[in-house]
């Protein structure tokens, strides 16, 4: 498949993507499937960005979203009155992470925030705070909306920066894990049975989309397969952790909405999946 | 009646907005605050269709934050933008020439000058035909009245102030006697969660964290009816006004993590007096029966904890070592003007020691030999003439950190620069204490005492310095009680064990339940602090 195909059908597919938000409410959806589109629609957003020439705009784009996530995060956190200035400095680790995605300086993307913001996170509190009691947890859950939010997230983003469609089958396949696992979970089942469902009814979809997008994403046949089964696993692992964390943070899954675990929502399948993939990618092609 | 060099206030409401003027005001609505707002701020909403069905309403709202209003302003249909009036604190605003404008321009606000704060603003203005007149409570009134005969809409966040984040405070009777002279118009309460964490009263920078306006189901309280406008009506419509609103907080509560119910520090009590009364010695006398139900530390000469009676020695900080260099200076000062430098940084650093003694050993409670900031606004008397209660209570609010700061150039920075310094270096808020005790002694009988100690006389201890010392302790404790701070007058000229008696009894009647939740604690480091605020319901 020549370049601009492959251009000209991911342009297409973010088109279709983008009709089907006006129409999600009249199509019937239901509302964890609707709710979750328009996140959708912002990675292949990025995407179709970044594979028409426009990287900086794609990558800034991610950016924001890796904001409202981090800030929705904050929101629901219980922080203290000497936590704002590290709560500040987690924002700017977004720009300073991003600015080296953009420079295509991996060395520096990949150790922005688990060296510097991470140590300069609890610096500033200690800084500021003159009540030291629960400044422990407080760098805890800062460090760790950093990670989730950011870090995980912009993962996709620097893959989609070294080619889109391997993003874009990353993504598409987290999303069909989604699909189905929602599909899965309506219907009353044992947990075991449904864990094992989980797990595994996504395989030949993912493994399907992996073979189908081929042409596209250029990953070879083994580490195809192998990502194809991974995806899954690392999906609910990450439905799994964030659930978890979901019940300590009061989030109400009938009352979702932007600001009260929306977003976390949306994006729990991408913060395990994002960067496992995309070390496994960068390890077994070593191209980028 | 406007001049050029300065901020027409109260003639605002007055003047006729020009087509220019409001469509100017609309643009930067929206192109400019409310996307600002939606991108750093979130700005969620729920139920601006209620206002788009009225065609004129009263907003009324909880007030924390200074986004509250801006925030607010994105329930507005657009075509009420320009005809909707907030009513805002001139005093406070009109602090900053170009912030006044900005909220000027954006809001076209009814300015309201808050009962007390009349002579800072003043001050601050000047322009000329601009008197204190257009900012009282009556001309504001007159002014949304106006607004709504004409048939704008008015915004009364009726609070007052921005109270303490995330709480909702008594709502005063304004909005009530507004909505009863108007019964035609509805009023349309508003929940504002968000922006107390986001930007609360004690905050400079804003964080970027989500916020959200809840409107609530329009009322109409006295309609069909002409009521006599009365105080007891006012208070019934603003009562049931903020029951509306509590409503909305109660079924809107944000749900996010609780992490703890935050830990109260243990009560501080502060033992003032001249120098010679027997304060240290009552300071230390308090502390030996207060520590019955635990640790408890003397902030005096020396930094020591009471245990059950037992006095021990903590080790000193590096502020407090400094505190003690600088106090022997002090002692040596030749006259008053040498004096009072290194005293007021030796006070400085006392406050700070007293809070790390806080931060590192978390007494159960802690008894002051002399507060810093108490003993601050005394020795104002002593420099300078004519210090009435009203400036030492002025004082002591800018020193504590009190209500709303002081303007850059307030009169009263004026008479005491050294309090300017103060707070421009951001050496204030000090500590402020729970309790106030002033030992009452005579200055004949401390001089007296002072002379048998032996010791050679610091250059205030004469009997004429130490009567200016005492009116001013005097007047600090009438300025606590006004702040709601017990300060309670000891006489001292008693046997010691009669004065400790009384003090002890004094305590334990003011802090009541304070300490004696103090004994639950199971250890000094340790323990998950007393049970969730009792406030904790009225959190949004």
């Amino acid at each position: 498949m020549t370049l601009e195909a492959s251009r000209w059908a991911l342009a297409g597919g973010f088109v279709l993507l983008t009709a089907s938000l006006p129409l999600r409410r009249r199509l019937g959806l239901p509302r964890p499937v609707a709710i979750y589109l328009p996140y959708l629609w912002t990675f292949f957003l990025v995407f179709a960005l970044m594979t028409l020439g426009a990287v900086t705009l794609g990558i800034w784009t991610l950016a924001v979203l890796c904001f409202l996530a981090l800030r929705e995060f904050f929101t629901l956190t219980d922080l203290r009155f000497g936590d704002r200035w590290g709560v500040l400095a987690a924002y700017a680790a977004i720009p300073f992470t991003f600015y080296f995605m953009q420079t295509d300086w991996y060395g520096m993307f990949i150790i922005a925030i688990p060296v510097y913001a991470f140590l300069v996170i609890p610096f500033v509190i200690a800084l500021g705070g003159e009540e030291p009691r629960g400044a422990v947890f407080s760098v805890g859950v800062i460090v760790l909306g950093l990670m989730l939010m950011v870090y995980c997230v912009a993962h996709i983003g620097y893959l989609a920066r070294y080619a889109p469609w391997m993003a874009a089958y990353v993504v598409l396949a987290v999303a069909v894990c989604d699909l189905l696992a929602f599909v899965l979970r309506a219907r009353d089942r044992p947990a075991l049975q449904s864990a094992l469902l989980q797990l595994l009814a996504p395989a030949p979809l993912t493994l399907g989309l992996a073979l189908a997008l081929m042409p596209w994403t250029g990953i070879p046949w083994v580490p195809s397969v192998v990502l194809a089964l991974l995806i899954p696993l690392l999906v609910a692992i990450g439905c799994h952790t964030i659930d978890y964390l979901e019940a300590d943070f009061g989030i109400e899954r009938d009352r979702l909405s932007p600001g009260r675990g929306e977003i976390l929502n949306a994006l729990k399948s991408f913060v395990y999946a994002g960067p496992v993939a995309f070390h496994y990618l960068r390890y077994t092609l070593d191209a980028f | 009646m406007r001049s050029d060099d300065g901020v027409d206030a109260g003639h605002a409401a007055r003047r006729p907005a020009g087509a220019g003027s409001r469509r100017i005001q609309l643009l930067l609505h929206l192109l400019v605050l409310r996307p600002l707002m939606k991108l750093v701020f979130g700005a969620g909403t729920e139920g601006r269709g209620r206002l788009r069905e009225l065609d004129q309403f009263i907003l009324v709202a909880n007030h924390n934050s200074h986004l509250d209003l801006p925030l607010l302003f994105q329930l507005l249909p657009r075509d009420r933008i320009p005809d909707t009036h907030p009513l805002a604190a001139y005093e406070y605003f009109a602090r900053s020439r170009p912030l006044f404008r900005i909220v000027e321009r954006l809001f076209r606000p009814v300015w309201l000058a808050r009962p007390g704060a009349e002579a800072a603003g003043t001050g601050v203005l000047g322009p000329a035909g601009s008197t204190a007149a257009d900012v009282t409570v009556e001309a504001a009134m007159a002014a949304m009245e106006r607004h709504l005969r004409a048939g704008a809409s008015v915004v009364i966040f009726p609070e007052g102030t921005r109270g303490e984040p995330g709480r909702i405070g008594r709502f005063k009777r304004g909005v009530g006697r507004l909505a009863a002279a108007f019964p035609d118009v509805p009023v349309v309460p508003v929940l504002l969660s968000g922006p107390e964490r986001a930007l609360p009263k004690t905050a400079g920078v804003p964080l970027p964290l989500w916020t959200r306006a809840v409107v609530g189901e329009p009322v109409w309280p006295v309609r069909g009816t002409r009521p006599e406008p009365s105080d007891e009506l006012a208070g019934r419509i603003a009562a049931g006004l903020e029951r509306a609103v509590r409503g909305l907080a109660e079924h809107e509560r944000a749900r996010r993590q609780r992490r703890y119910a935050p830990r109260r520090p243990g009560p501080s009590v502060a033992v003032l007096g001249i120098d010679g009364s027997g304060k240290s010695t009552l300071s230390h006398a308090l502390a030996g029966r207060l520590s019955e139900a635990g640790r408890v530390a003397v902030v005096s000469d020396e930094l020591a904890f009471f245990d059950r009676g037992e006095r021990s020695l903590l080790r000193p900080p590096l502020t407090e070592k400094l505190r003690r260099a600088l106090s022997r200076r002090v002692k040596r000062a030749k006259s008053l003007k040498s004096y009072k430098v290194p005293k007021m940084l030796e006070l400085l650093l006392r406050d700070r020691a007293t809070r790390q003694v806080r931060r590192w050993y978390r007494p159960r409670a802690m008894v002051l030999d002399g507060c810093p900031a108490l003993n601050m606004t005394a020795w104002a008397r002593l420099y300078r003439d004519g210090v009435e209660d009203e400036a030492c209570a002025a004082i002591l609010r800018a020193v504590t950190g009190t209500g709303s700061s002081p303007a850059r150039d307030d009169p009263l920075f004026q008479r005491f620069p050294e309090l300017k310094h103060l707070v421009r270096l951001r050496l204030t808020p000090l500590e402020r204490p729970d309790v106030v005790l002033f030992l009452d002694v005579p200055p004949p009988v401390a001089v007296d005492r002072i002379g048998s100690r032996g010791e050679a006389r610091q250059v205030h201890e004469t009997e004429e310095k130490l009567v200016r010392l005492r009116d001013g302790y005097l007047s600090v404790c009438r300025a606590l009680e006004s702040m709601g701070v017990p300060a309670r007058v000891l006489d001292g000229d008693r046997s010691r064990a009669a004065i400790t008696t009384e003090a002890v009894r004094t305590v334990r009647a003011t802090l009541g339940d304070r300490l004696g939740a103090l004994g639950d604690r199971p250890g000094a480091f340790g323990g998950a602090g007393p049970p969730a605020d009792a406030h904790e319901d009225a959190r949004v």
